[in-house]
């Protein structure tokens, strides 16, 4: 048997700052408390991103519940041996909002041939280069090459394939593989970014 | 090292199809170091969110919290539905209670009923927080839930012994300009309403008596500031026997 999760009604204090990996494990024993508190620390985070991958507020709305309800559900997948609460909740809003972009952009497809890509991507690299605060992330993403940063930058608020980046930077898909993986790569280094 | 190994980047970045992915998955079970390094590199894309973050529309919370209560979680370990079926409802009525708790105590839903509703809304929110405790805590409080096949759920806590229920309306599509939702207590096939909702609004946590006896209820869609009986199919009906 294993031990059911407190039985108790009442909220449970909210430790300031949250511990957001104590919270998902909370919240992966059936705390609800802990999911609300966790909810409050991430979603502007989460709603943020999928906001500009999506573009329209009511589907980034949409896909926020739809994210926010799935790491309820599956909260138990969670291990901070692997990564912290924010990786992984924001790993899949990132990935569900790009299932959607993709999903509409499809449908549009079928409706119109003509393929032109009119999103103007620019804005959002240009503001999400521009909006960081943390001097350390701006000064990072200009450590970059162009074609790493805009490859990165193209993909990940794009929603776009690697394939779909060549395309539209022109250039060879080894070429764009490769930048996208050693870019990361560098951006992590300089980010000092590590796990375990 | 294969040249698939490459695909780290994109991978991290959700830039490759879904039969690339699937066939980096199997790669990623295999090569460890594989798993480490895209950990890192999906670890260094969050790091950027902050960039980006902004205040989610505020009922969003409330739906959060109002729909995950109506979901039960994967367990990680031992799938036996049949041992685990009495369990799994009274977790999801446990967590139903705490996620209302949390709703009343954030004051994020409000109980917003017209003023011809059933109930009286002159009592402070307090009070009503505590007859919704109550209604969570009774031993006999049953839980359903319902999908609305236009969008959205209904979720109800019912206690016969209190004669209480909360419904738990969340997300559901917009009710349109000049409408609102109506909630009903049906029995013997006659509606009785139980509360209406602000017009335009598509969630709200109400607190509904009379219901023992009662066989569903029912949520309608109905001219602002309701109806005395129902005008319209109901969106969805909740069996409480």
């Amino acid at each position: 048997m294993t031990p059911e999760p407190e039985r108790t009604l009442e909220r449970p204090q909210r430790p300031a700052p949250p511990d957001l990996d104590k919270l998902l494990y909370s919240a992966a024993a059936g705390d609800q408390g802990a999911f609300a508190a966790l909810y409050d620390a991430i979603a502007p985070r989460a709603y943020g991103l999928i906001r500009r991958i999506v573009r329209d507020p009511a589907l980034a709305e949409e896909v926020t519940q739809d994210v926010m309800v799935e790491v309820w559900r599956t909260s138990a997948r969670f291990d901070s041996k692997r990564g912290t609460a924010v990786g992984w909740i924001l790993a899949i809003a990132h990935h569900r909002a790009v299932d959607r972009v993709r999903a509409e952009q499809a449908a549009t497809d079928r409706e119109r041939r003509t393929t032109t890509a009119s999103v103007p991507f620019d804005e959002v690299i240009a503001e999400v280069t521009a909006r960081q605060e943390q001097l350390a992330v701006r000064r990072c993403l200009q450590a970059l090459t162009g074609i790493q940063r805009e490859a990165i930058l193209l993909a990940y608020y794009g929603g776009l394939t690697y394939r779909d980046v060549a395309e539209r930077l022109g250039a060879a898909l080894p070429t764009i593989k490769t930048r996208m993986r050693d870019g990361l790569i560098r951006l992590r280094d300089c980010l000092g970014v590590a796990l375990g | 090292m294969t040249d698939i190994h490459t695909l780290a980047g994109a991978y991290a970045l959700d830039a490759i199809d879904e039969l690339e992915r699937a066939r980096f998955d199997r790669h990623l079970a295999e090569c460890p170091s594989c798993a480490a390094e895209v950990a890192e590199l999906t670890e260094t894309m969050a790091v950027l969110s902050d960039a980006t973050a902004e205040a989610p529309p505020p009922g969003l919370r409330a739906a959060v919290l109002a729909r995950s209560a109506a979901t039960p979680q994967t367990r990680l370990a031992e799938r036996r539905p049949a041992v685990r079926r009495p369990a799994v409802r009274w977790q999801r009525l446990v967590a139903a209670a705490a996620a209302i708790i949390a709703l009343g105590g954030a004051g994020a839903v409000g109980y917003q009923v017209a003023s011809n509703s059933a109930h009286s809304h002159n009592a402070p929110a307090s009070a009503e927080s505590k007859k919704i405790a109550a209604v969570l805590a009774a031993p006999d409080a049953r839980l359903t839930s319902a999908k609305v096949t236009e969008g959205g759920h209904v979720t109800v806590i019912a206690s016969p012994s209190l004669d209480e229920a909360v419904a738990v309306v969340a997300r559901l599509p917009s009710p349109g300009l000049g409408h609102a939702y109506q909630l009903w207590v049906i029995s013997h096939g006659t509606p009785r309403s139980a509360g209406v909702l602000a017009a335009g609004s598509t969630s709200a946590t109400e607190l509904l008596s009379g219901v023992r006896g009662a066989q569903a209820i029912g949520v309608s869609r109905e001219p602002a500031g309701g109806s005395r009986t129902p005008t319209q199919p109901l969106v969805t009906q909740l069996s409480l026997t």
